[in-house]
């Protein structure tokens, strides 16, 4: 609305009053440079104290043949300059959002506020994987001391005194009856003896060897699973290792059981898998393969049925109940699983170590 | 164990392996008997050849080199640089051609020697690997010796080596007619033993008088004299066997004997028949007290269990472990008594351990000789002394043996074997492998079940078999472990949970993960020492609530001292790791661990589970500039993990100089108590440890009892409604002395305001300026809200001046 309608038939200075205000409002809009700006001129001109209300006022002086003009005149005068208003106001809002967003523009390169990840360390990782594929097997952890009784170190585990197989593992001694446990399989024993079969089990925690060298170190883990049932088979324990291997460390690798002397287990098997860095081939492109040393397998534990002098030690009678177990050392796993290349970092807890293990 | 191919085959036809090792291995470590490595002796002097020196010059370049046209056969001609002196034209050499790799790896190449072509290398002694005879220069051969002809053939270096890993129940397999024997049952070929005759003169009981006292040790003794030997070097043949396997060569009759113990797995000793006092063997246990010197000039004192031979006087050997000094055969020996026994394991295998010597023969009499072979090694041996050292071969030989030793028939079904192994396996089958394994097999008739069964007597030479699972096992692997099916036992029992302790140990491990936290794991021993320094006063850690003992338990044959007891404490292991960890230049961590500390409490060993931390440093951080002290941070993360297992309630309460352990400073530390009990402390290193190790970073370090954590159950969580009143706050400033704890404070202020008091939290501290030494300003935040109405100002103000007056009375402070 440029110009006031012409047709109007009022008091000519009270319309050229009307339309002196409406050319000085519309200018005040179109100059106001800010949001705020323009709202206080809209006040000035618009408000309830504003130059409209105050020529409002004026009406009085008009004839009652002119005052419906003069109402419709003002009004229409009034939408236009608020419709100008809001056109204005839109305008300049976006224009002090847009100035706004530019100017909060944050670099989200910078690193966050949160501290660096903590993690587990990588024996803790394995125990903790593979008890979770076991358990979806039913089996469940215990533990035991790790200064055991030559009774559940040797003798309930079929190692008579003086036996030449007390000799398979280098034992630290901490009297005549007292050993550093020489592996897990104690564990099974003390379990037998306080719960009733059916069984399924893991057995997990340090164990101790007076064995030092670049790849082996005295103090390790083991993992071990024993299953105690009614009816239990070398077809049943080759099931349960394969089901954990490829679950564990890949469907397409396979697993070889080579016949080997446990004197807990009987048939007693070492248990291999195909190498899963070169997944049994051997060589990586024309390289060997570092991890199996070209053989295509590596070893990862022992296993067999439990021999019935073990079950009939811990108080579980034979052939009643049968049972199988297998143990894996636990660094050796992660050795295979991280590619781990020197023991010495599983003990040196040096954080560079530790910080990649925050999955 | 080392087994030569060529041994091998005197006793069993294999040939045909000789070209295929790589299959003998698998059928081997297939059937249980691990081959850890094959050594092809030929396969190291690939391109080593006899060669003949037609000309040699001096090198036109080098005043101390030769240049040598040397001919390996057929028409070829070398030209070859050497730097020996001790070679003349005309001489038969060793010469290794370009493609060979001499021992060490050394690979040869053609080269330019001071820019002469040079084809290939003369070798000494030590280049080819051989025995160094202290002769310099190059090795020079006979002037017979045929030129052209690979050297590992003229030198009848053609045989091939396994290394064999045999388990401690196959002590049938430590000798060659054993292994022997083992593969003649996995190939079903014939074993053969050579027997020759024996002319025998004179009288064994003449020479010597022999008597068996401890048959209970010793069930079978057998001896026989040989009269007139020469002792001295052996023969080529002898010694090439025993190098072979890796044993030294002593002297003719000594090599004998070990040549029958690696031939037939039979310890032997030869006695000097003129050292043994009053012409008398006795086989008998020692006298308490009494000194034996071995023949290496070890003494040892014996405690009258062991069991010993001996002569008229005194012990002579230590029986089947290590003879003595007294009675040896030396160079001045003429004649010998010789012995072969059947000794007890156990009793063998204490002897050795008690005094640490284990020998060839100790770890095969350990392991379980037969009883039934011992005559026969005894001749053997005598024969093959007889031939290498001459002497003549004493009749009336002893053969003690006063209880035969038998064995018991072993019955099983064939239904016990297909459940064990979980296939359907065929009776024909089993009886075949048990046949070919040298048992006896007789079909039971009496069963009356369908399924066959079967009464199985095993040979002497498999002591291991001795149940039905024995059988079970040597079937599954003579069947092979590959063609055993899988399957998956179906689960009938019920799952029951993991140990309690695993599932919390879990749960933490993942809560201080999610603290930034890196899990440790040390040894669980450590050097006494070390840890007794570095706790210090082991009542103060006791009255904190962790067990203590007066010294560590330690170990009765540590490796070494580093790590020579069992830890008490996590502390003095993670205070290692923050040093190791500083001085490795990681300025800040957050170490945590679950451990045990172990303890001795009359005859047991008891073990604590604990929770221990080291904290060191601070992680640089572009948004919080905090100078937050490390210990407060490990303070945080202790109840963010208690809140996370489900505490509500526990309570830190300062140490002090007399309370403090003494590794943490005494200033900056509290113990945690829980369920009105200390089970721990966190506490800052004490800064005379820090400056000791060289540690910069504000470190603070921590251990609690992980069985509280686990053993208490904390209360179910319970759901609160939210109050829609409106909440309003208000600030109080308090000036109350430092050594005031904020935490007394604020319990005063909740115990008056009552529950309408939702929350007090402080959002500021400040010391200096304006207050007096020793004075310092909390600020607190103290929210008010009521479950169902709105608070009016008045009645917030009322309970604030309440708490104020509370707080006054109590700690005589005063607001700010």
């Amino acid at each position: 609305m440029e110009k006031l309608p012409k047709s109007f038939n009022i008091s000519g200075m009270l319309k050229e009053k009307i339309e002196e205000i409406r050319a000085a409002a519309h200018a005040a809009f179109a100059k106001a440079p800010t949001a705020k700006e323009l709202y206080d001129a809209k006040v000035q001109f618009l408000g309830k104290q504003g130059s409209f209300s105050s020529i409002m006022k004026e009406m009085g002086k008009l004839s009652a043949d002119e005052k419906p003009a003069f109402g419709k005149l003002v009004n229409e005068v009034k939408q236009g300059l608020e419709a100008f208003y809001s056109e204005r106001e839109s305008a300049l809002k976006s224009g002090e959002l847009a100035a706004q967003l530019a100017a909060e523009t944050l670099d989200l390169s910078l690193p966050s506020s949160v501290e660096a990840p903590g993690a587990r360390h990588p024996i803790s990782l394995v125990i903790e994987e593979i008890s979770s594929i076991l358990g979806r097997l039913g089996y469940s952890v215990r533990t035991g001391p790790l200064i055991e009784k030559d009774r559940y170190n040797f003798e309930g585990l079929n190692f008579p005194p003086d036996h030449p197989a007390r000799d398979m593992q280098d034992t630290f001694y901490i009297d005549k009856e007292h050993v550093l446990r020489t592996h897990t399989s104690p564990i099974q024993v003390r379990t037998m003896e306080l719960e009733n079969p059916p069984l399924r089990v893991i057995g997990v925690g340090p164990v101790f060897r007076a064995d030092s060298d670049i790849s082996h170190s005295p103090n390790f883990h083991q993992i071990e699973g024993l299953c105690v049932d009614r009816k239990v088979s070398m077809a049943d324990l080759k099931g349960t290792i394969s089901f954990f291997v490829r679950e564990y460390f890949g469907k397409d690798l396979k697993t070889r059981f080579r016949p080997s002397f446990f004197p807990f287990t009987e048939p007693s098997a070492e248990v291999d898998c195909s190498c899963p860095i070169c997944i049994g081939k051997g060589y990586i492109g024309n390289e060997p393969c570092r991890m199996c040393k070209t053989s295509g397998w590596i070893e990862i534990g022992g296993s067999g049925l439990v021999h019935p002098n073990v079950l009939k030690f811990a108080g579980v009678s034979y052939p009643e109940w049968q049972g199988f177990a297998f143990g894996f050392g636990v660094e050796r796993m992660a050795i295979i699983k991280y590619g781990i290349d020197d023991i010495r970092l599983f003990n040196e807890n040096d954080v560079r170590f530790l910080r990649q293990f925050s999955v | 164990m080392k087994i030569s191919l060529r041994w091998l085959s005197d006793y069993i036809d294999i040939n045909d392996y000789f070209t295929k090792t790589a299959e003998l291995s698998a059928l081997l470590t297939g059937a249980g008997l691990e081959v850890e490595s094959i050594e092809n002796l030929a396969a190291q002097y690939n391109h080593v050849v006899i060669g003949h020196i037609l000309k040699k010059e001096q090198h036109p370049n080098a005043d101390r080199l030769t240049l040598c046209q040397v001919a390996t056969g057929d028409g070829v001609v070398h030209q070859i640089v050497c730097g020996a002196r001790n070679h003349n034209e005309g001489d038969n050499v060793v010469v290794a051609l370009p493609g060979a790799i001499l021992p060490g790896g050394f690979l040869i190449k053609h080269s330019k020697i001071r820019g002469v072509e040079s084809g290939g290398m003369l070798c000494s002694k030590k280049e080819l690997g051989l025995p160094d005879d202290g002769v310099d220069g190059i090795v020079l051969l006979p002037k017979d010796a045929p030129v052209g002809k690979p050297f590992a053939q003229y030198m009848g270096f053609d045989d091939i080596l396994l290394d064999l890993k045999v388990t401690a129940n196959r002590a049938d397999c430590l000798s060659h007619f054993g292994l022997a024997r083992e593969i003649a049952c996995l190939l079903g070929r014939e074993v053969k033993f050579p027997i020759e005759t024996m002319t025998e003169q004179g009288s064994t009981r003449e020479q010597i008088k022999l008597s068996l006292v401890a048959s209970d040790m010793c069930p079978r003794y057998t001896g026989r004299g040989i009269r007139g030997v020469k002792v001295g070097p052996s023969p080529q043949w002898l010694q090439k066997r025993l190098e072979a396997v890796g044993m030294n060569t002593i002297n003719n009759v000594v090599d004998a004997t070990n040549f029958v113990m690696m031939e037939l797995g039979q310890p032997l000793h030869a006695f000097d028949a003129s050292k043994l006092l009053g012409k008398q063997v006795i086989v008998d246990r020692s006298k308490p007290g009494e000194k034996f010197t071995t023949l290496d000039g070890t003494e040892l004192t014996l405690d009258g269990t062991e069991l010993t031979i001996r002569d008229a006087e005194r012990a002579v050997v230590l029986a089947g472990v290590i003879g003595g000094k007294n009675s040896g055969v030396d160079e001045t020996t003429t004649d010998i008594f010789l012995e072969a026994a059947f000794f007890l394991p156990s009793a063998v295998r204490r002897t050795a351990r008690k005094f640490g010597i284990e020998t060839d023969s100790s770890y095969r009499f350990a392991r379980g000789t037969n009883p039934e072979a011992v005559a026969l090694a005894l001749n053997r041996c005598a024969q093959i002394i007889q031939k290498v050292a001459g002497g003549e071969i004493l009749g009336e030989a002893y053969d003690l043996y006063p209880n035969r030793i038998a064995r018991e028939p072993i019955e099983i079904s064939l239904q016990t074997i297909t459940d064990r192994l979980g296939f359907k396996v065929n009776a024909d089958e089993f009886a075949m492998w048990m046949k070919r394994l040298g048992c006896e097999v007789n079909v039971n008739v009496q069963t009356s079940s369908t399924s066959p069964a079967w009464s199985i007597l095993p040979p002497l030479f498999r002591w291991d078999l001795s149940v039905d699972m024995d059988l079970i096992e040597e079937f599954a692997r003579l069947h092979g472990y590959q063609h055993i099916p899988e399957s998956i036992p179906a689960l009938e029992s019920m799952p029951a949970t993991d140990e309690l302790s695993y599932r919390v140990e879990e749960r933490i491990r993942r809560i201080l993960q999610g603290e930034g936290c890196l899990q440790a794991i040390n040894y669980a021993f450590l050097s006494a020492q070390f840890q007794q320094e570095t706790l210090g006063s082991l009542d103060k850690l006791k009255a904190l609530g962790l067990r203590t003992g007066a010294e560590p338990v330690a170990l009765m044959n540590p490796l070494n001292e580093e790590i020579g007891a069992m830890r008490t404490s996590l502390m003095p292991g993670l205070i290692k790791n923050l040093i190791y960890n500083s001085r490795n230049g990681n300025p800040y961590g957050r170490l945590f661990e679950l451990g045990f500390g172990h303890f001795k409490d009359g005859g047991d060993y008891p073990q604590e589970a604990r929770l221990g931390f080291a904290f060191w440093g601070q992680e640089p951080n572009l948004w919080s500039k905090s100078n937050a002290p490390t210990v407060v941070a490990l303070k945080g993360v202790v109840e963010n993990m208690l809140r996370e297992l489900g505490f509500a309630k526990w309570k830190w309460v300062a140490l002090n100089s007399q309370t403090a352990p003494d590794f943490v400073h005494p200033g900056q530390a509290a113990s945690l108590v829980l369920e009105g009990k200390s089970i721990g402390f966190i506490g800052t290193l004490h800064p005379s440890l820090a400056t000791e190790h060289k540690v910069r970073e504000t470190s603070a370090v921590g251990e609690l009892l992980l069985e509280k954590l686990v053993a208490s159950q904390p209360r179910p969580l319970k759901y609160q409604p939210i109050s829609k009143m409106p909440a309003v706050d208000r600030d109080l400033a308090f000036v109350m002395p430092k050594e005031l704890p904020v935490q007394d404070v604020e319990a005063e202020m909740r115990k008056t305001a009552g529950d309408l008091l939702k929350d007090v939290r402080v959002f500021d501290v400040y010391e200096g300026t304006g207050l007096q030494p020793g004075q310092r300003s909390v600020a607190f935040r103290l929210l008010f809200q009521a479950k169902d109405a709105t608070l009016e100002d008045a009645q917030i103000n009322e309970l604030r001046d309440k708490v104020v007056k509370a707080a006054s009375d109590k700690f005589g402070i005063t607001l700010r």
